[in-house]
């Protein structure tokens, strides 16, 4: 910092290089993702028509017809348990796959292009796929279960309340994997061989070295995988509209796939707007703990 | 010390549940896209075909009009990604090489923009597009795009340069060579490999992206691949699946080869940006 202040002090055009390097890409973020948060926050306080025409302050209205919706609740504890269990379950998975996949074996480079294969994937083209292989009648998933005589008659996995988010749960996990895996492979090829040897060395076994070594040394990965999938379940949405488009009755609406209903198919332009910055707000916190988080490792180490 | 062939066998016994998973959906695929509408429908339904069926694939690209709609997801995806990286670079290189008052300002700003999905703001965007007279207009998409990669573009790009030796440039400019010709002869060249795998993220964010598509496009015409490969199985009664798997091949075969083929470039790539 004080060797940028006194650049700036002897040559005032030099100084002025890197604001003008970063100003398109802030002129950019203002435009495109600034705006809307404004507009959405300006409008959740008023009363809004179905066109979106605004008029006075409504004394937050549609803040509390939003929480006092009926859909509201149920919405909010679906999204909970949607992330809670994807992440949950992405990481408890990945951590095995990546340490299989960081041994050496035959095959292995066909095994991680294996693995990674659902990332490249769009979730829309996943979300299809398999809508089309649960589907009752002619789905490929009754048929294989039928052929090993693990189902009698054939279930219609997404059309029943009991069974379809369990279904996407699983499905969102599933597309979760490759990206929490490749962090976790990055981070332990990154790991210092040595302290390994020396751990085996003095007589530490397998499970040992894992708890006492990998797992520490893996944290900031950890960390990171854990944020930043919450983030991508949160906000995800192709999967579930591609396969339920939160049906039946509403019993797999997640609050993204509510918000975007109450947008563009209900014309609930208010409630969808307090549903914004509701949801923005809880993005915010989390990652301003994230950032916090960082920060004290950072000062830490 | 132990036998290589069992300890393969064994990790591959240990990967199975989940290769198997993961490659059902492409076997599904591929086993409905050469399949007789009449098997299709069967029940119960089985594996193989009694004859392939190529012409599905033609029926596809006819009926549900997917060369369009090809067309129009390469053309969003390259302005897209181009764009990008014109508006990244800089900042990245900044981020990057100087110091400056505010530089840590800015990284917690990429920060926040990096956590907005385009779902929680696609009302507020979509206003905005409306506002700009640019609903069903594909360059709305373009933009939206740019918006929503640039705090990764920068956050990867500048993780690289990082990794870059200043020495090179400083003996350039020992050599006398002026600043513009140390950054296009001496940095970019170095950085050509970042900007290549930054550029493939980029590319296939916008080549699968649906909400944006799916909220700023009206016209038919103007769907981009996910989007008219969804328009084909949403709202409809009669779904044609053979054609819906065989465009879904089409879709995901070519992003998935580029993958499977940069894999582990782009694996690098990801761990150099996620350890900063």
């Amino acid at each position: 910092m004080s060797r940028a202040a006194t650049q700036s002090g002897t040559n005032l055009g030099r100084a002025s290089t890197p604001y003008l390097l970063i100003l398109p890409a802030i002129l950019f973020s203002f435009w495109i993702i600034g705006y809307p948060i404004y507009d959405l926050a300006g409008m959740s306080l008023r009363q809004v028509n179905r066109f979106g025409l605004t008029a006075g302050f409504n004394d937050f209205n549609n803040y509390s017809r939003l929480f006092s919706h009926q859909l509201f609740i149920g919405c909010l504890i679906r999204t909970l348990v949607w992330t809670v269990c994807v992440v949950g379950g992405t990481v408890i998975l990945s951590v095995p796959i990546a340490l299989i996949l960081n041994e050496k074996f035959y095959g292995r480079q066909l095994a991680r292009v294996i693995i990674m294969l659902p990332w490249a994937v769009s979730l829309t083209m996943m979300g299809i796929v398999w809508r089309w292989s649960l589907n009752g009648q002619s789905g490929m998933v009754n048929a294989t279960l039928y052929q090993f005589g693990l189902l009698k008659a054939p279930i219609e996995w997404l059309a029943t309340a009991g069974t379809a988010f369990p279904i996407l749960i699983g499905v969102g996990i599933l597309v979760s994997v490759p990206f929490t895996v490749t962090v976790f492979l990055g981070g332990l090829s990154s790991l210092p061989s040595d302290i390994f040897e020396a751990a085996k060395i003095d007589g530490a076994d397998g499970w040992q070295r894992f708890r006492h070594l990998t797992m520490p040394l893996l944290r900031p990965f950890l960390n990171l995988v854990l944020v930043l999938n919450f983030i991508y379940v949160f906000n995800s949405f192709p999967l579930i509209w591609v396969m339920t488009q939160g049906d039946p009755a509403n019993s797999t609406d997640i609050l993204v796939t509510w918000l975007y209903k109450l947008a563009f198919r209900y014309g609930e332009l208010g409630m969808a707007s307090a549903l914004s910055v509701v949801m923005f707000l809880i993005l915010l916190a989390l990652t301003i703990t994230y950032a916090m988080l960082a920060m004290r490792n950072e000062r830490s180490t | 010390m132990e036998n290589p062939v069992r300890k393969s066998l064994l990790m591959w016994l240990a990967l199975s549940p989940l290769v198997i998973i993961i490659l059902f959906p492409f076997a599904v695929m591929i086993s409905t896209a050469v399949k007789p509408h009449l098997e299709v429908m069967a029940y119960p339904p089985t594996w193989l075909p009694t004859e392939i069926r190529w012409q599905n694939f033609a029926d596809m690209w006819e009926a549900a009009r997917i060369g369009p709609a090809v067309f129009n997801s390469i053309w969003v995806s390259i302005a897209a990604t181009i764009l990008c990286l014109i508006v990244a670079i800089p900042a990245a290189y900044a981020t990057a090489r100087m110091e400056f008052r505010g530089l840590k300002l800015f990284r917690q700003f990429l920060l926040v923009t990096q956590m907005l999905s385009p779902i929680v703001l696609v009302l507020g965007i979509f206003r905005l597009m409306a506002k700009m007279g640019m609903v069903d207009k594909l360059p709305a998409l373009v933009l939206a795009y740019v918006a929503f990669n640039l705090a990764f573009s920068v956050w990867m790009l500048q993780a690289y340069f990082q990794t870059i030796p200043r020495e090179l440039e400083e003996a350039a400019k020992l050599d006398g060579a002026s600043s513009f010709q140390r950054l296009w002869l001496v940095f970019l060249p170095l950085a050509t490999p970042a900007i290549g795998i930054t550029a493939v993220f980029i590319f296939i964010y916008c080549w699968n992206e649906f909400v944006l598509a799916m909220t700023l496009l009206r016209t038919p015409d103007y769907n981009t691949l996910t989007l008219q490969v969804f328009s084909l199985v949403g709202g409809r009664y009669q779904i044609e699946w053979e054609q819906v798997m065989a465009a879904t091949l089409v879709a995901s075969v070519p992003v998935a080869a580029i993958f499977a083929i940069l894999q582990r470039y782009l694996v690098s790539g990801l761990t150099v940006g996620a350890v900063k």
